[in-house]
């Protein structure tokens, strides 16, 4: 006799008998509570808009970090628990540090999303006795990046799955975000195209009114290095949605 | 008698004492001569120990990638250990991260690994020659605990010190005005690195027997064979 699935969901490193880890997909469901966070990646640059949401009035806004750098190449913008990309957002910045140290150059961005991916799904019980995460992480990321010259966008969930993608979105208006994005998004469209296409599914997906405060914007070029939009140029591009 | 009484345990007389002696020099030259869109690469074939040859024709190149070779002398078992672990890494590399090490990455990667053993080094003269990602000749020199000098031309070895002033003459223009360096052609690196050879063979009884000259281009590596001295 088949155990129910309340049963199978308990453990994170136990097979239901149709074969899903159950503690997996409640973590991937776990994103899908996040602020929504949209990439697009185009040939001369790739951009990340990402919402901040604020549950009080009197929260300072700009303490919410949604976009953080990890390397000088690399921004990264996560939805899901922000503890725990914390941790993960700590593991890229120290394997891109390594690989810069050993090989004296920027770290390929499907590289971090692997090293990342590999702590990600070390969950369950540690064998050598360290200390292994007892859950999965209830993070997704987007990597955007320049890979010796070249913009890249890559995802990352917490079955540690990463994928490159033309343009992503992740959080709780990613399917709809995510839709428009399958309509709107072409390889050859401009990087202006693209933010405005970002910030206007932000728009659209957000519960609250699209302002500098609660939106935070990255945009990576080729021989640039990490800078976000400051408050005026995030306030450029509401005005001209 | 009594006297050996105060003698400690290990300085009894008759006992023979052995010297921890882990190196050896087995001796060897490399020149290597970058240019704009090219790399030479030279090293004897000599490998001695002592006034004893093992072999005539010993190659210490070690070609790592379509763009990068290593010359390693020295302690012969160490350049063994040492390129060895350097193909290791550079293959687990690839598998890693999808893609060939480049020139700058092996360099830097090299120094890692020869100063990881700081207190008890491998026991090499390094030099590596390669195209940079730009397509231009570039060469790399070590010390035994893996600092790491970018530069165009570098003698190493048993013969070094007798061909590196030589380079700084013929390659470097040391002697000419530091505004006007002259551009140095392939086939000038190769002739001044056969010649180079030839003299170092001459004085130094651990360079001879034959010269190995690998020229690393866009189009590939090449490599000829000039005899040398072999007395």
């Amino acid at each position: 006799m088949f155990l129910t699935r309340a049963e199978y969901d308990r453990g994170v490193n136990t097979f239901s008998p149709e074969g899903r880890l159950f503690q997996v997909e409640y973590a991937i469901e776990a994103i899908k509570l996040g602020s929504t966070a949209i990439g697009i990646c185009t040939s001369s640059g790739v951009v990340l808009a990402a919402e901040k949401r604020s549950t009080s009035e009197l929260m300072v806004s700009s303490s919410v970090e949604k976009i953080v750098q990890v390397d000088r190449h690399i921004g990264c913008v996560t939805s899901g628990l922000t503890a725990d990309a914390r941790t993960l957002i700590d593991r890229a910045r120290v394997e891109c540090q390594n690989y810069w140290f050993i090989y004296n150059e920027p770290m390929p961005i499907e590289s971090c999303a692997q090293a990342v991916s590999a702590m990600a799904i070390q969950f369950g019980d540690s064998s050598d006795g360290g200390s292994a995460m007892s859950r999965p992480f209830g993070v997704a990321m987007l990597f955007a990046g320049i890979n010796e010259g070249v913009p890249q966008l890559w995802h990352m969930d917490p079955s540690g799955t990463y994928v490159r993608y033309g343009a992503k979105a992740i959080g709780s208006g990613s399917e709809g975000a995510q839709q428009t994005l399958k309509d709107e998004y072409h390889k050859d469209m401009s990087l202006q195209e693209a933010t405005k296409l970002a910030m206007s599914i932000l728009k659209q997906v957000m519960e609250e009114k699209l302002e500098s405060k609660n939106v935070e914007v990255l945009v990576m070029k080729p021989n640039e290095d990490f800078r976000m939009f400051s408050k005026e140029e995030v306030e450029r591009e509401i005005n001209a949605l | 008698m009594h006297k050996i009484q105060s003698f400690p345990e290990y300085q009894v007389p008759g006992a023979q004492h052995q010297d921890f002696s882990p190196y050896e020099s087995n001796g060897g030259s490399i020149v290597a001569i970058a240019g704009e869109d090219y790399v030479v690469i030279a090293a004897d074939t000599r490998l001695s120990s002592g006034y004893t040859i093992h072999t005539r024709k010993q190659n210490k190149l070690f070609q790592l990638s379509e763009k990068t070779v290593l010359g390693s002398t020295g302690c012969w078992c160490d350049t063994l250990a040492l390129t060895s672990l350097v193909n290791a890494r550079m293959q687990m590399y690839e598998h890693l991260h999808l893609k060939t090490m480049s020139t700058e990455a092996v360099a830097q990667m090299l120094s890692i690994l020869m100063y990881n053993r700081r207190f008890f080094p491998y026991y090499v003269s390094n030099v590596l020659a390669g195209l940079d990602s730009e397509g231009k000749g570039v060469v790399y020199s070590y010390d035994p605990i893996g600092h790491c000098e970018r530069t165009t031309y570098r003698a190493g070895g048993s013969a070094g010190t007798l061909l590196q002033p030589v380079l700084d003459n013929q390659i470097g223009g040391k002697d000419r005005d530091v505004k006007n360096k002259p551009k140095v052609p392939l086939e000038k690196a190769k002739e001044v690195a056969k010649d180079a050879f030839i003299s170092a063979a001459e004085r130094d009884i651990y360079t001879g027997d034959s010269v190995i000259l690998k020229v690393i281009t866009k189009d590939g590596i090449t490599e000829e064979e000039v005899q040398l001295r072999k007395d």
